[in-house]
């Protein structure tokens, strides 16, 4: 691996090859909570500088991928180009070509739709809901899981878009003035998944993209710093004279949008990422609660229920909070300096949010059944008990208690707590209620269409190889972008990271781990325009001398 | 600056405007009145212009020369002859039109209506009135003239517009010598051929020549015969029939003496036994009148009193079968068993031949009977009682004897006397016994006594019996084939013909009445030169160029005299029918002591067990497989299994799990485990009687409810090879294994599993209503006669009925459970807009003041009751036909995906391996008011009209299936392929065409090269009616079409929308409908059948309490049981534990399957009819067992 690094020491322990500074603060190691809540372990362990931060995430922007990467990036890229191709033969031959027949309109389409956006909105609840309570713990992991909102939300946009009948009059959906006066029915809740879809989308990246800004800027100039001490670095193409460096500037440059750590920069910044918080905050309420629309007001047992928007969006920040930890932990161990940043204790923290939102959803699962036996109503009861839990007469029984262990059961493993300090086993029951997630979908879109008023007109759904494949080349295209993102974007919000360290307070100077008092530092460095101020100072101070180290111990090897 | 911008002038026209020509207008003195620039201008082309009175070039023609005239119209009259394409073929002589108010000059774009009659295929004749754009026959209704259809129109006639423009037809004549292989030859090739090949006859006056006919009643065929007969009298003739009732015929002649026809007057039994006679049903002449006959038996509404009582026996279940009051599942032995036995109650109560009486006490009992000596007592009791007022019916697996013995009953018990059963004397053709006649004619040939045969329209080689030897005959011989559609047969002849279809050819057709009706072409034979029937006997008979117009006038002139001829012929043309033809029916004398004779000479055999089933062999709908290349035919359910596109052998699901051929052991699993639902495949063997060997077949193997233990049914018609793109290999060839001895039946048969799994098309996968009784409402006389007329005020003006009060139909189902509509929000539909004041004005969203939705001009409303539907499923043809519906195919329909807009559901009662009902939903779109559809489209592609209709705007749907999946009733159809395209076979068209090496996929072919793919089958369109592409949802508008069609009539006629007589026009489904189930017309009309219909007490809206408010509503079924048998249900309001375990909630699947629902739905504590809110406490104690 060749690095950018300021000393042979830092190298090392960026490589993973020494344990660090040995700076370690006694019993809060790996950063999990402990038993005493006067001595929350920090949010950055290792007692790690502003430089080295920046070193950690610029470092695996700048520098060649582990070998592990090229594989799972071409892996990836071999499912994602499935999506075009079944959409494709979709598109040309028609809807057909999936298992869909009269009484089941939609199956896997929607299914996948409401599950990737369920899991699109963990990233803009970490970063908008989680900012205004000011959970510092977020920093960590907001940019990720931003990212991956981002990802999973073009991942929903194509199901909608791709499963109507006539692809090619989608437009119709969109108000567009015309000479005919005909507009969209704005009666339709499927009208209102537009609108509330595409908001979210749009406000969601902009979320993402402005805050990653400054961290751009910093990429910015740390290629750009390259850039001129190296003029013969390492070329884009070879033969051309185009240097890797000097494209890095230039990208990064256009996106950082002129970004120059002034004072000034950093005021408008945090007022308009509190103003896209508070923007952000009801959408991510609104877009699933919107979704749960398609089936809330529509009058099928088993879709008519009230309780749909609360348990919606319940059951998506489940998800998207699987959906995060699924990815992260193994990026954790994949770049092992992150471990340092990505603390036991987010790990922890999230896993009791799921633990927390699984049960949500376990209430909304029994209530159906309640308010369907106290309905009276015996096609509800029959959607509820005969279509999804009795094995003799359901036939998607198995896909109901699927989604009950999965999102019922299996979260309640995080009430042990050797169980939510354990990446492993956090990943596992990630993973579990991902599928659960799935599941539950296409529990509550299948089996409430496909035996619904008339007992005439039951019928089966059986996904065909398209139906699968499309869907396995979404999630293709979704680990794709993700892997590209950690590739070339910085992983974690640096700047944002870094005013939640001990040294962002004022008085922090003691190096020897005393770090009874964070807390209190981080709320104050976290409310403080000038605790980013300095720290930006620190950053280019870091950014400078990484720069200079590097040139002795790299510059032969690149 | 202007261009002349025509190709054609361009550069060569001198163009007059150009303003650099313009001369100066400075120096005109004076004020001068002028028209243009260039007047004033004063130009010479202006000049020019205003001296000719026409334009430069108009009088060109006339200064042309005569010899540029000529040309000139020489190129106009080939132009003309070049536009005769298809579309604009019209018959050489004339016909008249239907109705008289139409100019005899056609009105482009819109249809002319002309009679002509559907010759059924075994006899008996179908009056028909073919709607016909430009000359193109689109859609087939019945003739309101014709005594027996009166209106109505059988499934097959329906299709017959698809037979005719079916793209396989044969085209030309083709030669098959031997020697050298198929040849295409020309008419004139045959004629020069035949004309020296027939005269070696001439010799042998005949001998040596068989010629075989499809049966037929026409007097004009008749004639030909006579004509062919008089020149060969020596040759054989053989009419036939593969599925002719010949125990019937046989019976009537060990009866009468002389072969009869029953001709059944329905309308005046009360107490109806059929013993395996499917009179509802397909196969008989007289389907129509019998099921309008007997919807009037079973009308309550008028006469609950005379009701009539249906008892069935039968094996397969059938139409009449669901109809049945008290239905008993019996193998066809144990039927033979059960009619002896009620013979034998009968005859010895009403005394009578001594000899007949202990001939039928000698019969043994069988010990394996299937019913008990209480059904037979009832029976015969109720025989006994309605003396004059009740019939026993025989099926055709009964024996001759039986049938002659049930002649003998209804002599005994005054059917005869009272006019219910007439007999109608049979011809010798339509009486001949084709089994055994075939089997002599093979024998002949075989024999080396005939040398020639000539088949007319029969396919002998696919259906004759197994064992008549008829396709090595049909090998070694020189053949002729005339047929229209490609045939086993015509492929096999030495000659093979292209026949012309009823649509396109002159004829008659005499009906079961005898009544004569004209058979007149709608088009010119699309393939001509061809020939009809009668045309090539008269050929054959040595007429040089027949003609069958003259052939039937000549034939009518012996009938009616040639001085009546003209007039009648006009008359009869016009109206379809010759009137006064019919017979007066007879009612031969009953030969008592022949019948104890024949019943003395045949005992009853025993029934069969699991080793050694019994087999009875029923006509699908494809009849005797003529109809295989029907699409919509193929595409139409099957009544009992809904099986579409196949004929698996039917079993009952103990038998079937007995003989380890279920999937699963809960029937269920036979639809839920793959996407396209498997059948498991079993060998058939079919044991024979005369030292002949087994006969053998593998055939898939299907469940359903309602056939008798240890019986096997087979559907005849399927498997055929040579047939069409549609029916070609479709289902399995049953023909295989019948053979003269089992003709109808057979016994001793073993079903042996063998590998393999089949793929079943079935469109509805689920047999039980799972306790949901308010869907299908059913209830007993005795219940309708004593609440029938009552209803039942409630609080409040609950789910758009227009009064508090629910009616009796109403209180049968779920809104006499539900609380008080309360609701946060004032829903308007609630204030009864069933019933707006049409004088009241509110303001719509634009600001005008109109009157309320739904109250003024004509609000269209349709009734269907339950009680008359038979399910014989010719809505769903006749609408298919009308809207143009597209068929998607066996695999397409196996996924659920089938496209008619029209289907009844079917559902079995009671248990699975008992059922003791079936009952029959016809569901189209019922056009609610306040559609859940509508709402949830989100580009407004499904509207409500102002009349009423939830109509689609298929151009701006883009096929979201939003509005599929919130309607319930499940009514809407989604193209999910492009189906029109579609070979209707589960490939698509288009792969044939292409070269080799083309795209598979039939999207990527070029619409252009697409359209060109089938020129004549998209002449059955109705150009009224959109034809829907892919990706787009469609559903029943109640013919939007026809409205809008009759809406420009009223404008015509000046008849105020509102004032639209009652019955001005009707929808496709109720114009077919044989027993007037279905009545449309407009709500606001007090006066209209429906309103009446729908203002009655057993009118009620499916899943009404919804709030969806439907336009189409039904009508409660009532049954009319027999105390002695069953305990008909006293109160219908009652719900949960007062039936008995038999009684009429569902839950058939399986013992465990659907019993938690019913009794969690319908428990006692639920029927809570005071105004107490869902919410409140008293609901609770109620649930909790207070009485309230």
């Amino acid at each position: 691996m060749t690095t950018i690094h300021p000393d042979k020491a830092t190298a090392e322990q960026l490589a993973g090859m020494s344990k660090g500074t040995g700076r370690d603060v006694e019993g809060v190691g790996d950063g999990s909570l402990v038993e005493d809540p006067s001595r929350r372990p920090p949010l950055v362990l290792n007692n790690r500088s502003f430089g080295e931060i920046t070193d950690i995430v610029c470092g695996y922007a700048e520098n060649k991928p582990g070998l592990w990467f090229w594989p799972l990036l071409l892996f990836a890229a071999s499912l994602a180009g499935l999506l075009p191709v079944m959409i494709g033969y979709l598109v040309v031959t028609g809807v057909g070509v999936w298992g869909l027949n009269n009484q089941v309109g939609w199956a896997w389409d929607i299914t996948n739709f409401v599950f990737w956006i369920g899991i699109g909105h963990a990233g803009t609840l970490i970063s908008a809901i989680l900012c205004i309570f000011k959970q510092n713990w977020r920093t960590a992991v907001n940019r990720s899981a931003e990212a991956m909102t981002i990802f999973a939300v073009m991942c929903a946009g194509i199901f909608p878009g791709v499963h109507v009948g006539r692809i090619w009059f989608a437009w119709f959906l969109f108000p567009i003035p015309n000479s005919n006066a005909i507009w969209p029915n704005f009666k339709s809740p499927l009208l209102w998944d537009v609108f509330a879809v595409s908001t979210y989308a749009t406000v969601s990246l902009l979320f993402w993209y402005m805050g990653m800004i400054p961290d751009l800027a910093t990429l910015r100039d740390r290629a750009d710093r390259r850039m001129r001490q190296f003029p013969d670095g390492p070329r884009l193409i070879p033969f051309l004279p185009l240097r890797v460096d000097r494209v890095r500037a230039t990208v990064y440059g256009f996106f950082s949008l002129g970004w120059r750590f002034s004072s000034r920069h950093w005021h408008r910044y945090e007022a308009a990422y509190l103003i896209l918080a508070g923007i952000s905050t009801p959408l991510v309420l609104s877009v699933h609660s919107i979704v749960s629309f398609d089936f809330a007001t529509s009058i099928l047992p088993g879709w008519h229920t009230t309780i749909f928007p609360p348990y919606f969006v319940a059951g998506a920040i489940f998800g998207g909070f699987a959906m995060v930890l699924l990815l992260l932990i193994p990026v954790r161990e994949l770049f092992p300096n992150f471990k340092d940043i990505l603390t036991l204790r987010h790990l922890e923290n999230m896993a009791k949010i799921i633990l927390a939102t699984g049960m949500m959803v376990g209430f909304a699962y029994a209530m159906e059944f309640f308010i369907a036996w106290y309905g009276g109503n015996e096609y509800e009861l029959y959607a509820f008990l005969g279509n999804r839990v009795n094995p003799q007469t359901a036939p998607y029984w198995w896909a109901y208690w699927t989604m009950i262990f999965c999102n019922v059961l299996t979260p309640q493993v995080f009430w042990i707590r050797k169980i939510r300090q354990n990446p492993l086993a956090i990943w596992i029951v990630a993973a579990f209620v991902t599928v659960g997630m799935w599941f539950e979908r296409f529990v509550i879109i299948v089996t409430s269409l496909h035996r619904a008023f008339l007992p005439g007109e039951w019928q089966m759904f059986w996904p065909t190889p398209v139906d699968i494949l499309t869907f396995v080349g979404s999630i293709g295209f979704f680990l794709f972008m993700f892997l590209l993102f950690l590739k070339f974007l910085p992983v974690f919000a640096m700047a944002e990271l870094k005013a939640v360290m001990p040294q962002a307070s004022p008085h922090a100077h003691d190096d020897d781990g005393d770090h009874e008092d964070s807390h209190g530092h981080e709320i104050q460095a976290a409310s403080q325009g000038m605790g980013y101020a300095a720290e930006g100072g620190a950053d280019q101070d870091s950014g400078q001398s990484s720069g200079q180290d590097s040139s002795n111990t790299d510059g032969e090897a690149r | 600056m202007s261009q002349d911008q025509c190709p054609s002038t361009k550069g060569k026209k001198e163009l007059p405007v150009a303003a650099r020509d313009l001369p100066e207008l400075a120096g005109r003195p004076g004020t001068k009145v002028w028209r243009s620039v260039e007047e004033v201008a004063g130009t010479a082309h202006f000049r020019d212009f205003v001296e000719r009175e026409f334009p430069a070039g108009a009088s060109r023609l006339l200064e042309s020369s005569r010899r540029d005239f000529v040309k000139l119209m020489g190129a106009s009259l080939a132009l003309a002859g070049a536009a005769t394409v298809p579309g604009c073929r019209r018959p050489e002589q004339k016909i008249l039109t239907y109705s008289r108010n139409v100019p005899e000059d056609i009105i482009p774009g819109k249809p002319l209506f002309y009679a002509t009659t559907f010759p059924l295929p075994g006899g008996g004749a179908e009056g028909l009135v073919v709607e016909t754009h430009e000359g193109r026959p689109t859609k087939v209704e019945g003739n309101p003239l014709h005594p027996v259809s009166q209106g109505k129109s059988g499934k097959y006639a329906q299709s017959a517009i698809l037979g005719l423009y079916a793209p396989d037809r044969l085209k030309f004549p083709v030669y098959h010598p031997p020697s050298r292989g198929k040849l295409t030859a020309t008419w004139d090739d045959f004629k020069l051929w035949a004309g020296e090949h027939f005269e070696q006859f001439d010799a042998t006056r005949g001998a040596g020549l068989a010629i075989i006919v499809d049966k037929k009643s026409s007097p004009t065929f008749e004639a030909m015969k006579s004509r062919v007969m008089a020149r060969w009298p020596r040759a054989e003739w053989l009419a036939y029939s593969p599925a002719d009732a010949q125990n019937a015929g046989e019976g009537s002649r060990i009866a009468f003496g002389s072969a009869m026809r029953d001709q059944l007057r329905l309308d005046k039994a009360r107490v109806i036994v059929s013993v395996g006679r499917d009179f509802l049903g397909t196969g008989e002449a007289d389907t129509l009148a019998h099921a309008r006959q007997f919807a009037i038996s079973r009308n309550v509404d008028s006469n609950a009193s005379t009701m009539s009582r249906l008892y069935v026996a039968e094996a397969q279940v059938s139409e009449t079968g669901g109809q049945a009051d008290h239905r008993f599942a019996l193998s066809p032995t144990q039927q033979a068993a059960f009619l002896v036995e009620v013979a034998r109650g009968v005859m010895d109560a009403v005394g009578g031949n001594a000899s007949l009486a202990a001939a039928l006490a000698n019969q043994p009992t069988l010990t394996n009977r299937g019913f008990t000596d209480s059904h037979v007592d009832a029976v015969v009791e109720d025989l006994l009682a309605h003396n004059g007022q009740a019939v026993l019916l025989a099926g055709p697996s009964m024996g001759p004897q039986l049938h002659a013995v049930a002649h003998a009953v209804n002599r005994a018990i005054g059917a005869v006397d009272a006019g219910v059963v007439a007999y109608q004397p049979m011809s010798d053709d339509e009486a001949s016994a084709s089994s055994i006649g075939i089997r002599t004619l093979a024998r002949l040939a075989e024999s080396g006594a005939i040398q020639t045969a000539v088949c007319l329209n029969a396919n002998p080689l696919y259906d004759a019996p197994a064992d008549a030897g008829f396709a090595s005959v049909w090998e070694d011989h020189t053949t002729v084939t005339l047929t229209v559609a490609p045939t086993e047969t015509a492929a096999g002849s030495t000659w093979s013909l292209n026949g012309q279809h009823f649509l396109e050819s002159w004829g008659d057709a005499r009906a079961t009445d005898g009544t004569i009706s004209p058979v007149q072409p709608m088009i010119a034979p699309l393939y001509a030169p061809a020939m009809s029937d009668i045309e090539f006997l008269a050929m054959l008979s040595g007429e040089e160029s027949p003609d069958g117009y003259d052939l039937v006038r000549e034939t009518w002139s012996d009938l009616l005299g040639v001085g009546n001829l003209e007039k009648a012929w006009k008359r009869a043309l016009h109206d379809g029918v010759v009137a006064g033809t019919a017979r007066a029916p007879a009612k031969p004398a009953v030969n008592a002591s022949r019948i104890a004779e024949a019943v003395a000479a045949r005992r009853l055999a025993p029934a069969g067990d699991a080793d050694a089933l019994e087999l009875e062999f029923c006509m699908g709908n494809l009849h005797d497989g003529r109809y295989a290349n029907l699409g919509w035919l193929q595409e139409l359910p099957e009544f009992a299994s809904r099986v579409a596109w196949d004929n698996p052998a039917l079993v009952s699901p103990k038998t079937a799990r007995a003989l380890g051929l279920m999937i699963g052991d809960d029937p269920n699993e036979l639809y839920t485990r793959d996407q396209m639902p498997k059948a498991r495949m079993a060998r058939l063997v079919v044991p024979q009687t005369q030292a002949q060997p087994d006969r053998v077949m593998d055939i898939a193997v299907w469940v359903c409810p309602g056939i008798p233990d240890n019986t096997v049914i087979l559907h005849l018609g399927y498997g055929r090879e040579v047939c069409g793109r549609v029916g070609t290999g479709v289902g399995f060839n049953t023909y295989a294994v019948r053979t003269a001895d089992t003709l109808d039946s057979a016994r001793g048969c073993r079903l042996e599993r063998i590998r393999g799994r089949y793929t079943i098309a079935s469109t509805q996968n689920h047999w039980s209503l799972e306790g949901r009784t308010a869907i299908v409402r059913d209830v007993d006389l005795p219940a309708w006669d004593k609440y029938g007329k009552k209803v039942k005020p409630v609080p409040d003006k609950i789910y758009g009925e227009p009064v508090a009060e629910l009616n009796f139909a109403e209180r049968l189902g779920e809104l006499a459970h539900t609380p008080k509509n309360i609701s946060a929000y004032d829903n308007p539909y609630n204030a009864g807009p069933g019933d707006p004041d049409p004088d009241q004005r509110v303001t719509d969203h634009l600001g005008r003041q109109r009157p309320p939705e739904f109250a003024v001009g004509p609000q269209w409303g349709m009734t269907i009751d339950l009680n008359t539907c038979t399910g014989c499923g010719v809505c769903t043809v006749a609408c298919q036909s009308e809207n143009n519906i597209p068929i998607v195919g066996k695999n397409e329909v196996a996924k659920g995906r089938e496209m008619t807009w029209m289907r009844v559901d079917r559902y079995f009662t009671g248990d699975t391996d008992t059922p003791e009902s079936v009952l029959l939903q016809p569901v189209g779109c019922v056009q609610c008011e306040n559609a859940p559809c509508e709402v949830v489209c989100p580009v407004n592609a499904t509207i409500h009209t102002e009349d009423g209709l939830n109509a689609m705007a298929y151009n701006r749907c883009i096929g979201t299936r939003y509005c599929a999946n919130n309607c319930p009733y499940k009514v809407r159809r989604f193209n999910f392929f492009d189906y029109q395209q579609a070979k209707f076979n589960g490939d698509y068209l288009g792969e044939s065409i292409m070269p080799l090496g083309g795209p598979k996929n039939v999207n990527l072919i070029p619409p252009r090269l697409r359209e060109q793919l089938d020129e004549i089958s998209k002449m059955r369109m109705n150009p009224d009616v959109t034809v829907r592409g892919r990706g787009v949802m469609e559903k029943c508008t109640y013919c939007v079409q026809r409205i809008n069609r009759a809406r420009n009539e009223m404008k015509l006629q000046d008849i105020v929308p509102d004032e639209m007589p009652d019955g001005f026009f009707e929808v496709a489904c109720q114009q077919a409908c044989p027993s007037n189930a279905i009545a449309f017309g407009n709500i606001l009309d007090e006066n209209a059948e429906m309103t009446k219909h729908r203002e009655g007490g057993r009118s009620y809206a499916v899943l009404g309490y919804l709030n969806t408010r439907p336009r189409t509503t039904h009508l409660v079924k009532v049954r009319n049981p027999n105390p002695k048998l069953r305990d008909p249900i006293a109160d219908p309001f009652h719900h949960g534990g007062s039936h008995k375990s038999e009684g009429d909630h569902g839950g058939a699947h399986g013992s465990d399957h659907g019993d938690g629902s019913h009794a969690a739905v319908f428990d006692p504590g639920k029927k809570v009819e005071d105004a107490g809110y869902a919410m409140s406490l008293r609901v609770l104690g109620a649930a909790a067992g207070v009485n309230v």
